[in-house]
């Protein structure tokens, strides 16, 4: 966001009074990021404290009695890395899958001289303002195999209409000229697509890309709804069942020797699960922000 | 015979435009199978709400049963406590939480220092990707027992207090999850919105002797105010689809009678209890409604601003 340039120059004099009001404003915006930041460091905190500063209740914004225990345990024992991979193969897998789809079905839609894209348009937008109820949903689904399967965590994900509507409008301001230029070069409409308009399109499916990963990594209700073996448990799935803190995790907590909590384990769980996300930070703001814009030009 | 010749024309354009156009309609063969298999059939598959679903005869066999679903359902007390329920949690959700992405990207774009911009901004923007079940962890740990919450109130003299199992907290928790995740997300768009505004405004202003909060009141915000109202009114059609992943990592037992929306009944009723026509029932109200309120507020969208709607 380029906003601050212009300002350079718009204040030359600074009143008193609007000192003061940049130093309320930076003021209560600082005390509003600290107050976000607070349940995530204290969750970090109460991950790497002791089974006794737990019990007692001690720990608030930094670790009591450090230690690194909980996290060798979970990470070890936890039964965690299954899921982890489940989570990471299927968003991976499920965002090539979802690419690939809606490039093929936005650029049709891009073209205008293609009449029946507008009809196929409205196919397309009435799934965004009519939602199917969840219990033929998951009947349905179940129908087509998808109960305890792996695909239940891609499939159900792969298109939405929303993000087709981004690729789209993205095609749509494509230079004509240049696939004009290839078509006369003799080259066919798939060739064009993938030589031509692609290579140029790097950005936009960065975005949407990272639309579908999110929605993928973070998903819940699916699994849910679909999944009730372990084994197939994605990363959500799991640490819901370590925060939820079952009946295995209370048995090990009790353990003399122990040197964690259920409390100190899933607070592990809790931080584990943000650490991706912060490690994608950096793309997922930069490309969600473009995203942002983008979904608000309609084509 | 001009007729004949005529259709003869047609079908040769036809066949042209098969010819022209197969690639397109190759690229497109994929995603309208998936549209169809995961969307429209389901979508069908809703006349079970009109059915008595038996799991051995599946969603086209079973017998019908007339609008016996419906009846029983506007006579069970427990869907007009639903109906609240996703009325007034989506009432927090559409007009209490919606200012404040408005007010905090007015205060970010006052910010001078850019750094300190970015910082904050990187902040509170980071919630809205976390996980609701990651989410629903935090706010449990951090209302807890021995969470900051619980010590703070220790320090203070008072009495250890269950959040998380009191009704009456469920709308402030909420209300605060909803803050917490989604506003420093909701200021990117605003932002973009700000970035857009004519600088020469605020320059000619500032030769008016406006002060820093004039500019903001009487030039930015209601520059903004478009854009708000669109995104209201967009989110006012949204109003039934609260999301289902916050509610039902944020609810206990203990709170379901404030916090139980339609999505959460839908799953507890019909897919956990099997429920399956009654469920459907349930689940074709919403979307019906949901229909409606989207098609309306998106027409009102369209008049406010001629791009405004979602289509």
């Amino acid at each position: 966001m380029k906003i601050g340039k212009r300002k350079a120059h718009a204040h030359v004099h600074e009143s008193r009074g609007d000192i003061m009001f940049g130093a309320v404003i930076a003021f209560i915006l600082i005390v509003f990021a600290i107050a976000t930041a607070i349940p995530l460091i204290s969750e970090l905190a109460v991950s790497l404290s002791s089974k006794t500063a737990s019990q007692m209740n001690r720990i608030n914004l930094l670790p009591v009695e450090f230690t690194l225990d909980s996290w060798k345990y979970l990470l070890a024992k936890g039964g965690i890395w299954k899921p982890f991979l489940i989570s990471v193969t299927s968003t991976i897998l499920g965002v090539a899958i979802a690419l690939i789809l809606n490039v093929l079905m936005a650029y049709p839609l891009s073209k205008t001289e293609f009449k029946p894209s507008k009809y196929i348009m409205l196919f397309v937008v009435f799934t965004m303002i009519f939602a199917a109820p969840k219990v033929p949903y998951f009947l349905t689904l179940r129908t087509y195999g998808l109960y305890n399967n792996y695909w239940v965590l891609i499939l159900p994900h792969i298109m939405t209409a929303y993000n087709l509507i981004i690729v789209r409008t993205f095609f749509k301001q494509f230079p004509k000229e240049l696939e004009e230029a290839a078509m006369i070069d003799g080259c066919g409409k798939f060739r064009i697509l993938f030589q031509i308009v692609l290579p140029a399109s790097k950005a936009v499916l960065a975005t949407v890309g990272l639309f579908y990963g999110v929605t993928m990594w973070n998903q819940y209700e699916h699994p849910l709804m679909f999944i009730n073996n372990m084994d197939l448990f994605p990363l959500q799935m799991k640490i819901r069942s370590i925060v939820d803190g079952g009946s295995e995790l209370q048995a090990v907590t009790m353990l003399q020797d122990a040197n964690y909590t259920q409390a100190t384990l899933s607070a592990v769980a809790v931080v584990f699960a943000i650490i991706p996300i912060l490690i994608a930070y950096p793309w997922i703001q930069k490309y969600f922000a473009k995203g942002a814009m983008l979904g608000s030009v309609k084509g | 015979m001009k007729t004949a010749g005529k259709r003869k024309r047609q079908e040769g354009s036809l066949t042209l435009h098969f010819r022209k156009y197969f690639p397109y309609y190759a690229m497109m063969l994929p995603g309208i199978i998936y549209l169809i298999m995961f969307k429209y059939v389901p979508m069908m598959g809703s006349v079970i709400a009109f059915k008595d679903y038996s799991v051995f005869q599946g969603i086209w066999g079973s017998a019908w049963s007339g609008l016996e679903n419906f009846k029983k359902l506007f006579e069970y007390p427990d869907f007009y406590r639903i109906l609240r329920n996703t009325i007034v949690l989506g009432f927090i959700k559409t007009f209490l939480v919606f200012p404040i992405p408005l007010i905090l990207a007015l205060m970010l774009n006052e910010l001078r220092n850019a750094k300190m911009k970015k910082a904050i901004q990187t902040i509170i923007c980071i919630p809205y990707f976390i996980s609701w079940v990651v989410v629903g962890g935090l706010v449990f740990d951090f209302f807890g027992v021995g969470g900051i919450f619980n010590n703070v109130r220790e320090a203070l003299g008072m009495d250890t207090l269950l959040v998380m199992q009191k009704e009456s907290w469920f709308r402030p928790v909420y209300l605060i999850s909803t803050i917490w995740k989604e506003s420093g997300w909701g200021t990117v768009v605003y932002l973009a919105a700000i970035s857009s505004i004519d600088p020469s405004l605020y320059e000619s202003a500032s030769i008016d002797g406006a002060s820093r909060f004039q500019k903001m009141r009487y030039i930015t915000f209601p520059l903004l105010v478009p854009t708000a109202l669109i995104l209201l009114l967009l989110n006012i059609g949204n109003f039934l689809t609260l999301g289902f992943d916050q509610v039902y990592n944020l609810y206990t037992p203990m709170t379901y009678s404030v916090a139980d929306i339609f999505d959460t009944y839908v799953f507890r009723v019909g897919i956990q209890e099997a429920q399956y026509s009654f469920a459907t029932a349930v689940g074709l109200f919403q979307s019906v409604v949901g229909l409606i309120m989207v098609v309306v507020f998106n027409k009102i969208a369209n008049k406010v601003s001629e791009d405004g709607g979602l289509w």
